[in-house]
């Protein structure tokens, strides 16, 4: 398969790429790793003119602030976050999260700031439509969806895996556009609306991740349900983090974030208070995971049947929060081993 | 808008081999690879980064062919399968992937092999379960997943590297 012709920019500075973003108007794209832009651009889903490649650009190692604050460059590769001492002392649900993600050849290729800007998919959006679903869907601009006719909008479903993770972490991100540098709370760089889910300006880019430091003792957990282990988005995710009282068994404080079922992913306040000063018991764990999957509005996606994905997500929510608690007493800890990469 | 100036001159680092070439902006190190070079040992499966055989190895680390634009891999030492029997002879991964009768219709081999190098360069003695996860994005439509499995389990036995 061939791309659509395109013009390579290579800035090399982030101040020169945020100019050039401006100067092409509508019609341009950044690339970081291209694992998730060139598929869609050979399945001709998008045909940008201008493609501003970020390898240009130095990549800064993770920085530990004297707060314990945790800096990550948006532009570190997924392979390079697993194997980070920093992260996984200091964060080891990303280091899970990032761990699960497609294949060793793609996290090699794929970056932090790439998998969370990526776009909603779809199983009628990401193919392609020479022979069949020729008409445009709301994705490609048009006035029908091939997957829900009746539902009269977008279903497609945003399935990245290290976003549950970093909203679970209450990650801040650094934006370097036009208007100048800003911060904000990870939440909020999702639109919630599926044709459009990411929220940066056109010349805005992802800079840094940032992630405070890990009280102790606290634990986290990260479940994936995928039909094969690899090579695939996930049909659910569930990202956890707990922290615990000194006595490791009460809650003191609960993070637990569900993506992959819907155009964006899904914090579970109610449930995550209801954890908090609760013993960490097996009863709870199992309360809290049926009451995710009664609450939750869940997207029927991929070939998934709503039903199905609700008894998948009880037994993830359930696995995540298990292994939370097991890193907390340490009775199992997260090993560099298990998230699978060379030694 | 017409879109101008999107050739570029490129120096390519390929098996040891300096290569100068004129690549258009949108050309995949694979379509450089295979049309422009005829190195033609990479194959392209899906051409979408879903079936692994397009792996190459830049700077020792495997990655796809059919998702790496040519252009950002100036600089970078870029090996191939054609580069892995320099001498004549077959690396310890080739032998034992023929020896184990590792290879149906031959299509993801290179891909196999590729990934498997990068492998056991990393870690000399991987476990089934290592294998399984370097592996986990090639596909193999022959379904020969089982003696591949065994081919890099023994090619670990006689790797060069292990002491």
């Amino acid at each position: 398969m061939y791309l659509p012709r395109f013009l390579n920019l290579r800035p090399s500075s982030l101040d020169e790429a945020v100019k050039l973003l401006g100067q092409n108007g509508k019609n341009v794209s950044l690339i970081a790793g291209g694992t998730e832009l060139l598929p869609r651009m050979k399945y001709g889903l998008c045909s940008p003119e201008v493609i501003i490649s970020l390898k240009g650009m130095k990549i800064s190692s993770p920085q530990v602030t004297d707060e314990g604050m945790l800096i990550l460059d948006a532009h570190m590769s997924l392979t390079s976050i697993i194997d980070s001492p920093e992260i996984y002392q200091k964060a080891p649900l990303l280091a899970m999260a990032a761990g699960k993600v497609a294949t060793r050849e793609i996290r090699n290729m794929g970056t932090l700031g790439g998998n969370l800007c990526q776009e909603t998919r779809c199983l009628y959006f990401n193919q392609k439509h020479t022979f069949q679903f020729r008409e445009p869907c709301f994705k490609r601009g048009g006035k029908e969806c091939y997957f829900i006719p009746k539902g009269n909008k977008c279903w497609a479903v945003f399935m990245s895996d290290l976003a549950p993770a970093l909203l679970s972490l209450d990650a801040s991100i650094n934006i370097v556009g036009g208007d100048g540098e800003r911060q904000m709370k990870i939440d909020e760089l999702y639109t919630h609306d599926p044709l459009n889910p990411i929220s940066l300006k056109p010349d805005e880019i992802l800079t840094t991740v940032m992630i405070s430091g890990k009280p102790n003792p606290s634990g986290s957990g990260f479940a994936k349900f995928t039909m094969r282990d690899a090579i695939e988005f996930a049909g659910v995710n569930v990202g956890v983090f707990l922290e615990a009282e000194n006595d490791l068994c009460t809650c003191k404080r609960a993070r637990i974030t569900v993506g992959a079922i819907s155009e964006a992913p899904q914090r579970m306040p109610a449930v995550e208070t209801s954890l908090e000063g609760k013993r960490l018991s097996e009863k709870n764990i199992n309360v809290a995971a049926q009451k995710i999957a009664e609450t939750l509005k869940i997207v029927p996606h991929h070939g998934y049947s709503k039903g199905y994905l609700v008894e998948c997500l009880k037994i993830q929510t359930k696995t995540a929060l298990i292994d939370a608690v097991n890193a907390i007493t340490g009775a199992k800890q997260y090993g560099r081993k298990q998230n699978g990469h060379k030694k | 808008m017409a879109i101008k100036n999107n050739k570029r001159l490129l120096e390519l680092s390929i098996n040891g081999e300096m290569y100068d070439l004129v690549v258009e902006c949108q050309e995949t190190l694979l379509d450089v690879l295979r049309n422009s070079l005829g190195l033609t040992g990479t194959k392209e499966g899906c051409g979408t980064g879903e079936c692994g055989s397009c792996t190459v190895l830049l700077e020792g680390e495997p990655v796809l062919a059919c998702l790496l634009l040519a252009v950002d891999c100036e600089n970078k030492r870029i090996e191939t399968i054609e580069g892995q029997s320099l001498e004549g002879g077959m690396t310890p991964v080739q032998e034992a992937f023929l020896e184990k009768g590792a290879v149906q219709c031959g299509f993801c081999t290179s891909g196999m092999v590729m990934a498997s190098t990068a492998l056991l360069k990393g870690n000399s003695d991987p476990d089934e379960e290592d294998v399984m996860e370097s592996l986990g994005g090639h596909l193999c439509r022959c379904t020969g997943y089982n003696k591949i499995m065994e081919a890099v389990l023994h090619a670990a036995k006689s790797y060069p590297e292990k002491s």
